[in-house]
């Protein structure tokens, strides 16, 4: 068979079976069972056809160009020690599937979970099949991905939630170190392939960043095999569904961080790092995780940590960096996969026939399901090292190195056997536990449901599994010995040892530890019955030290203690608060530039000052003081104060020769000022309260240092200014804009012609923002009520509405017409002067001082002259300026005139102008720029009414208003942000 | 040529006209915005073809050459981000067809909207930096009406301290330009790459550099100038909000890269040590504050700022791959955040609320929500086979390989810490039952229609750049590139005939 289609198929096959059963209905139990076991099935008939192969010592490899600009190939390489794992995942994939059928309950969504675990299969298969670094950080992921949701399947409880979280946390974190780790590898080598990195090996171990790539890696490593101090997720895990546990948590997914151990232990392992992690981590684990297993209640907590135990094993082989280990290492993982699995998968076929898996209310279970306690029995006894069963002969080979292990640190070389009989001894004990408390002793009472044995075939995925055991642990040499050599070979390569592989190695120390270990483990179970009777959950003298509280301790100091803290320092909901470190971070980005650069001194000097000017400037300095100290409390005198200052900008733009930036400035003035003052009318009232003033040395500080705030970021900016403005000027565009205003742009007005042609792109935009500013006026006081304080109509409003009331032939509103009579018709004998005056501005634009913006500006105010005047409803019925549509007009007209350019085959917004001779007023200057600025004037129009129009009817509805609740004064004075 | 340069500009601008033209008619709006919207994705996507890879396409504005006039100048980098905005705008545009709300039809969602992208895509085309002002501040008041379109308390509440904020952050931004106007006399950011290099004073050119990093800064909501976004993004409706989350502060840091390689590269030694630190206390803070909320919104919020921290890393450390990285982060982020904040408008119809107390069950009610919310959710914490690994892939690897270890360490707790919060959303909303039953109102064909298919049509793309991650490397490596070729940008715009027109002028 090719080699291309053996591996893709490995790989899509269960990612595809996934997609199925997840469109599959809900409750179709079994047409998802049967598709993931053919896929489980098929992918153990692809994985064997590669056994010819990878048996001569080939490899299997396709690799697809993937991401070249990253220099990444999808590639897949498979030799014995890939196809030992491969084999392992399909393998005990098909049997966990069988079982899964018969475990899982109908009212499940049973396809979503072997969609899961389909996935979780290919994840799986992609890491052992990776054949770059990258790949395989990418499929690690992705298995901590799936089993976080097969771990949290069972969601409706919060365990389950829980459990999926951290082991998700946890291994997820671990695999970005690892992809870290992979990344710096990478680095290294300069490649992250496979091949190419088992062959750099000396050039890794001598590189200056081999200590942070081990140490990544190792966290990624130790992570996934759940080892000390990253161990405490694997028995919150067990959360999830039995089927999951057997398959995730004893042959796969904790496999992953051993897997990836050996396979980088011929370039990373045979330094003294390596052996002081790899090993302590490995020793701590053992012995810790057999230690807490003997007091766990719960089986599959007491499996659970076995588990960790076993894992801490092979990682404390691993880390003997001595060949022989690392065999003992591999054929301790497809040893404890064997048993560890039928073990879970008797404990689930225990709780789902008597509800529970407390090991207190479960016993002499042997009478009611026989067949499963010898099942469980010879796997126990497989798990605690029993003679003539697979787990015997590799915790032999394990003696045997724990034994001869060679380090600079003689000490060691006393603890490491004890520590290893003490483990040892240690899984004696729960297993005998397990056993015993389980399946001997008197016939259970009140259990939730009357145990029987499980469907046989719900029992077969076990008896294959334990058959394994025996077989394996009779006849090692005949039946394990060839996969075993081989993958040993591909591991390691020329390296491999001469191993035995046999159940009677003679007497040796070996045996005598076995021996010891054994005899130990029970004279313990039985010295601790009394205890274990009535023991609360939990190992003695460890029960306040747990790696899980730490963790969610941690978890929450992160992501609520120091969120909350870090929240009140900085996340201030007050405007002022940060205002003021806004302008204080530009403060100290100043001040940090100066710092480091200097301030280059200038090379021209400053003229003199002209006195007159100065003096305009100090009385504008003055408004704008004003302004400021009476902004709070009396509104009316801030803006008249404000008007004040920008007189003085007008007057200064006259002095510097910018008539038309004048005109602009003294019209926008004159609008805006007038809007403001509509609009203060509605403004809540501000009423100085020395009652609510806060103490005088609090007011005074604040104060205070508000003022150096602001003294410094002015003295700040002026000093920039100053700095930029001494040095000698550049060539500037103003220069060029004089040169080519009227040869090129067709006007003589400067400014006019760069508004709408030099720079009428950025024209174009502003008056968007215009209109959009108008747009967002209307639309928030639409929905605005003002504050009851101001709703109130005003005296004299009230008292002609009373005098034409009181009155029988005047009707309300004919005091202020008589009132306003002469007003009146002095503004609509204007309007239509003031609109010619427009059109004379918008005109002359290009060539004298004016344009579309101060003629739009000019228009609007003849409009708001006769709203003040005439009252909105005399206006709006009259009104034919719809100011959206003005808006919309201009605002396509303006860009029209831009596209207009491309008909001419010239780029956007090119002009073009000429002279037109129009009847009575002669010889008339057109520049298509004319048209632009027409639509200016539309806009401008628009949007100034639009605002109007808003205001307007505030009062008109403001008058119907009746005050509904404190609602709206609370919103404002919030938002105002008092400080 | 010209007209493909102009249209990501003029078509929002035209759809903004006549939009508010058709202001009272609410269907014919909606028809022309998705229509507008559809058209300028066509566009932008066009543009990035002919773009990519290529040398800078040029339009001058007025037919006036560079400096004089305005230039719009798409490189890659700007082609990629106007067609991301492109694909945004219509992804929302057509939510918006499922959100019921015809009122905010008649308040100026539409205009706005078109107003708002007119500004972004402006942003993005445009070599001028006085130009780019007029851009910030067309975004700036268009999202400002986004934002408070519904008027609620909340809205104006927060609407009020973003604009503050920004009016603020943006006149820094003018106060610059013409700071830098006095030092160079130009205004044009390729004849800016020229001369700001050349400039006597450099203390005055770091102060105004500085300046503009914190206009910038304040617009990308960097720390500590972040506190404008969490104060008003949670109260804006969904589809608003999911724009904004697309595309506001990403103009921020597009300007951010823009300016920082091509005007103020050549110092990197002052800016890059700042912009490092700026980076990994953004993507801190971010990621904390979002692990102190409970509300679905205010944690996409507070995400949003951690990952504008990933985003600086590229213009911090300066390296081809670290600004491919970036960039490649910045798309994908864009994809996945704005789906993220359609998805929690899709979770509070369908679940009630946004609070993640209120919320659960909606894995057994909603599996197909559940899956949209996994695949962006899980791409945000960077988990493989979606975009966001990739992006942070990049992003560490460019970090590990410049020897910033601090920063490559701190990028990888980010993520973790993102993933957390993700799951706890998940938890809460998706797994946890439903603590207070309520009716679910079933949502009508329309409703559905626009509420899904911009969700599932992103989250398909989120895989795509997972899984197919070629082109999309390929294309950032190349703006990445591009941003780096200083010569070939000053080239593309000003033209070898510009010395001579100078001297010409020069009176």
């Amino acid at each position: 068979m090719p080699d291309a289609l053996i591996l893709l198929s490995s790989i899509a096959l269960p990612f595809l079976g996934a997609i199925v059963a997840g469109l599959l209905p809900t409750h179709a139990r079994n047409a998802a069972a049967w598709l993931a076991g053919a896929i489980a099935l098929s992918m153990l008939a692809f994985v064997w056809a590669a056994y010819p192969t990878v048996a001569d010592g080939g490899v299997v490899r396709h690799a697809i160009p993937w991401m070249p600009a990253l220099g990444l190939d999808f590639s897949l390489r498979m030799d014995g020690f890939a196809w030992l794992f491969a084999g392992l995942v399909s393998g005990v994939g098909a049997l966990v599937v069988l079982y899964a059928r018969y475990y899982m309950s109908a009212e499940d969504p049973v396809p979503r979970f072997f969609a899961f675990l389909l996935a979780f299969m290919g994840a799986m298969t992609g890491v052992v099949l990776s054949g770059n670094l990258v790949q395989l950080a990418f499929f690690w992921e992705l298995t901590s991905l799936f089993s976080f949701l097969l771990i949290g399947y069972w969601h409706h409880t919060a365990a389950a939630r829980e459990g999926a979280r951290m082991a998700l946390t946890v291994t997820a974190t671990g695999g970005l170190c690892l992809f870290a780790g992979v990344l710096v590898l990478g680095h290294i080598v300069g490649s992250y392939d496979l091949d190419v990195v088992l062959a750099s090996g000396e050039r890794i171990r001598s590189h200056a960043l081999y200590l942070p790539a081990l140490i990544l890696i190792l966290l990624g490593a130790l992570t996934k095999s759940a080892q000390f101090p990253f161990h405490f997720w694997l028995p919150q895990a067990m959360a999830a569904p039995t089927p999951v546990s057997a398959y995730l948590h004893s042959a796969t997914l904790v496999k992953a961080g051993v897997f990836l151990m050996a396979r980088l232990w011929p370039v990373m392992a045979g330094t003294e790092a390596w052996f002081w992690i790899v090993g302590t981590a490995g020793v701590a684990t053992l012995l810790l995780g057999a230690y807490v297993a003997i007091f766990q209640l719960d089986l599959k907590g007491l499996l659970a940590y076995s588990t960790i135990s076993h894992l801490g094993l092979i990682t404390l082989l691993l880390g003997l960096n001595s060949e022989l280990a690392m065999v003992a290492a591999i054929f301790h993982i497809l040893n404890h996969a064997t048993f560890k699995a039928s073990l879970f998968m008797a404990v689930g076929i225990i709780d789902h026939e008597t509800g529970t898996r407390d090991i207190r209310r479960l016993s002499g279970l042997n009478r009611s399901m026989p067949f499963t306690a010898r099942l469980a029995l010879v796997a126990a006894a497989a798990m605690a090292g029993v003679p003539l069963l697979n787990g015997f002969l590799s915790k032999e080979m394990f003696f045997a190195e724990a034994l001869s292990a060679q380090t600079s640190q003689l000490f060691l070389l006393q603890i490491l056997p004890l520590a290893a009989t003490a483990a040892s001894a240690f899984s004696v004990a729960y297993s005998l536990r397990f056993i015993h408390g389980a399946f001997f002793g008197p016939d259970p009472t009140d259990l939730p449901r009357t145990p029987h044995e499980p469907p046989a075939w719900m029992r077969f995925p076990v008896e294959i599994l334990v058959l394994a055991c025996i077989i394996v642990g009779i006849l090692p040499a005949a039946t394990v010995g060839p996969f075993l050599d081989m993958a040993a070979h591909a591991a390691l390569g020329a390296a491999t040892p001469d191993y035995s592989l046999a159940v009677w190695h003679g007497f040796s120390l070996p045996l005598l530890m076995s021996f010891i270990a054994l005899t130990a483990g029970v004279a313990l179970y039985i010295g601790l019955q009394k205890q274990l009777r009535s023991a609360p959950d939990g190992p003695p003298m460890l029960r306040s030290f747990d790696g899980r509280r730490m963790f969610e301790r941690a978890m929450v100091f992160l992501s609520w203690r120091l969120a909350r803290t870090l929240e009140r320092l900085l996340g201030t909901r007050r405007l002022q608060p940060q205002l003021r470190l806004l302008v204080c971070v530009a403060i100290l980005a100043g001040a940090i530039a100066v710092q480091v650069r200097g301030l280059g001194p200038g090379n021209v000097m400053p003229s003199g000052i002209d006195p007159v000017l100065a003096l305009v400037w100090v009385g504008g300095a003055a408004c704008a003081f004003g302004a400021a100290w009476l902004a709070k409390f009396h509104r009316l005198a801030a803006l008249i104060l404000l008007g004040g200052t920008g007189l003085v900008t007008c007057v200064t733009f006259v002095w510097f020769s910018a008539p038309d930036l004048a005109l602009t400035q003294l019209l926008v003035e004159v609008v805006t000022t007038i809007l403001l003052l509509l609009g203060l009318r509605w403004l809540p009232k501000r009423i100085d309260n020395p009652a609510t003033r806060q103490a005088e040395v609090v007011t005074l500080t604040r104060r205070l240092r508000d003022l150096t705030i602001a003294i410094s970021a002015g003295a700040g900016m002026a000093g920039l200014a100053y700095g930029v403005m001494t040095r000698s000027p550049p060539e500037l565009l103003a220069q060029h804009f004089l040169a080519r205003a009227y040869t090129e742009g067709g006007g003589t007005n400067v400014v006019n012609v760069i508004l709408v042609d030099f720079r009428g792109f950025d024209t174009l935009g502003e008056i968007t923002v215009l209109a959009a500013v108008a747009l967002v006026a209307y639309a928030l006081l639409r929905r605005f009520r003002p504050a009851p304080d101001s709703v109130e109509i005003p005296e004299q409003q009230r008292d002609q509405s009373a005098y034409d009331e009181a009155r029988p032939d005047r009707s309300e509103g004919d005091t202020v017409a008589d009132w306003l009579l002469v007003p009146s018709v002095l503004t609509r004998l204007l309007f239509p002067v003031i609109i010619l005056v427009a059109a004379y501005l918008l005109l002359r634009g290009h060539d004298q001082p004016g344009g579309g913006f101060v003629a739009g500006l000019t228009a609007s105010i003849a409009i708001i002259l006769q709203y003040m005047i005439g009252g909105t409803h005399w206006v709006e019925d009259r009104l034919r300026v719809p100011p959206l549509r003005w808006m919309g007009v201009g605002l396509l007209l303006a860009a029209g005139t831009g596209l207009a350019a491309w008909f001419f085959g010239r780029p956007f917004m090119t002009s073009y102008f000429s002279y037109l001779g129009l009847p009575l007023l002669g010889e008339v200057p057109t520049a298509s720029a004319l048209v632009f600025d027409i639509g200016v004037f539309a806009l401008v129009v628009g949007a100034t009414v639009l605002i109007l129009i808003a205001l307007a009817h505030q009062s008109v509805r403001g008058q119907r208003a009746v005050p509904r609740s404190s609602e709206g004064r609370a919103a404002a004075t919030r938002v105002a942000g008092d400080d | 040529m010209q007209p493909l340069l102009a249209s990501p500009l003029l078509i929002p601008l035209a759809t903004a006209a006549m939009t508010a033209l058709l202001w009272s008619r609410p269907v014919a709006q909606r028809v022309a915005s998705v229509a507008g919207a559809a058209a300028l994705s066509i566009a932008t996507i066009l543009l990035l073809l002919e773009v990519a890879g290529g040398p800078p396409l040029v339009g001058r504005m007025g037919n006036w050459p560079a400096p004089f006039g305005i230039v719009l100048v798409v490189d890659t980098f700007s082609a990629i981000m106007l067609a991301i905005a492109g694909l945004k705008a219509l992804a929302v545009a057509v939510y918006i067809l499922g959100s019921g709300r015809a009122s905010r039809d008649r308040r100026g969602l539409h205009p706005l909207f078109h107003g708002l992208l007119f500004g972004v895509c402006g942003a993005f085309a445009t070599g001028d930096l006085f130009n780019l002002y007029v851009w910030f501040e067309v975004m700036l008041i268009a999202s400002f009406g986004l934002l408070v379109l519904d008027g609620t308390r909340d809205q104006v509440e927060g609407g009020i301290k973003y604009v503050a904020l920004n009016l603020i952050g943006t006149s820094f931004f003018l106060i610059a330009v013409g700071l830098l106007y006095g030092l160079t006399g130009t205004l044009n950011l390729a004849d800016l790459a020229r001369t700001v290099p050349t400039v006597g004073n450099q203390g005055a050119v770091a102060a105004i550099g500085l300046l503009i990093l914190v206009a910038f800064g304040a617009k990308a909501a960097v720390f500590p100038l972040f506190s404008w976004l969490p104060a008003a993004y949670h109260t804006a409706s969904m589809p608003v909000a999911a724009i904004f989350a697309a595309l506001l502060t990403k103009v921020g840091v597009y300007a951010i890269i823009r300016v920082f390689t091509l005007v103020f590269g050549y110092d990197t030694g002052f800016f890059g040590p700042m912009l490092t630190v700026v980076a990994m206390a953004t993507m801190v803070t971010g990621v904390l504050g979002a692990a102190a909320h409970y509300d679905v919104r205010r944690i996409l919020s507070f995400h949003i700022i951690s990952q504008i921290g990933y985003m600086l890393v590229g213009v911090a450390l300066m390296t081809p791959l670290a600004l491919a990285g970036s960039i490649l982060y910045i798309v994908h982020h864009i994809v996945v955040k704005a789906n993220l904040f359609l998805i929690a408008g899709a979770i509070k119809r369908e679940g009630g609320s946004f609070a993640l107390g209120r919320l659960g069950g909606l894995w057994a009610a909603k599996p197909l929500l559940g899956l949209m919310f996994l695949i962006p959710a899980l791409s945000l914490a960077g988990l493989p086979p979606l975009s966001g690994f990739w992006g942070k892939l990049a992003v560490i690897r460019a970090g590990l390989e410049a020897e910033a270890w601090l920063l490559a360490g701190v990028a990888l707790i980010v993520g973790l810490l993102t993933l957390f919060s993700m799951v706890k959303i998940w938890n809460e909303a998706f797994w946890k039952p439903q603590p207070n039953p309520h009716p679910v109102i079933p949502l009508g064909r329309m409703a559905r229609f626009g509420t899904y298919a911009p969700i599932a049509v992103l989250c398909v793309l989120t895989m795509t750049i997972g899984l197919w991650t070629e082109p999309f490397a390929a294309l950032s490596v190349a703006a990445a590139e591009g941003l780096l070729d200083h010569d070939a940008y000053i080239a593309a715009v000003l033209g070898p005939v510009q010395a001579a027109t100078l001297t010409e002028t020069t009176p």
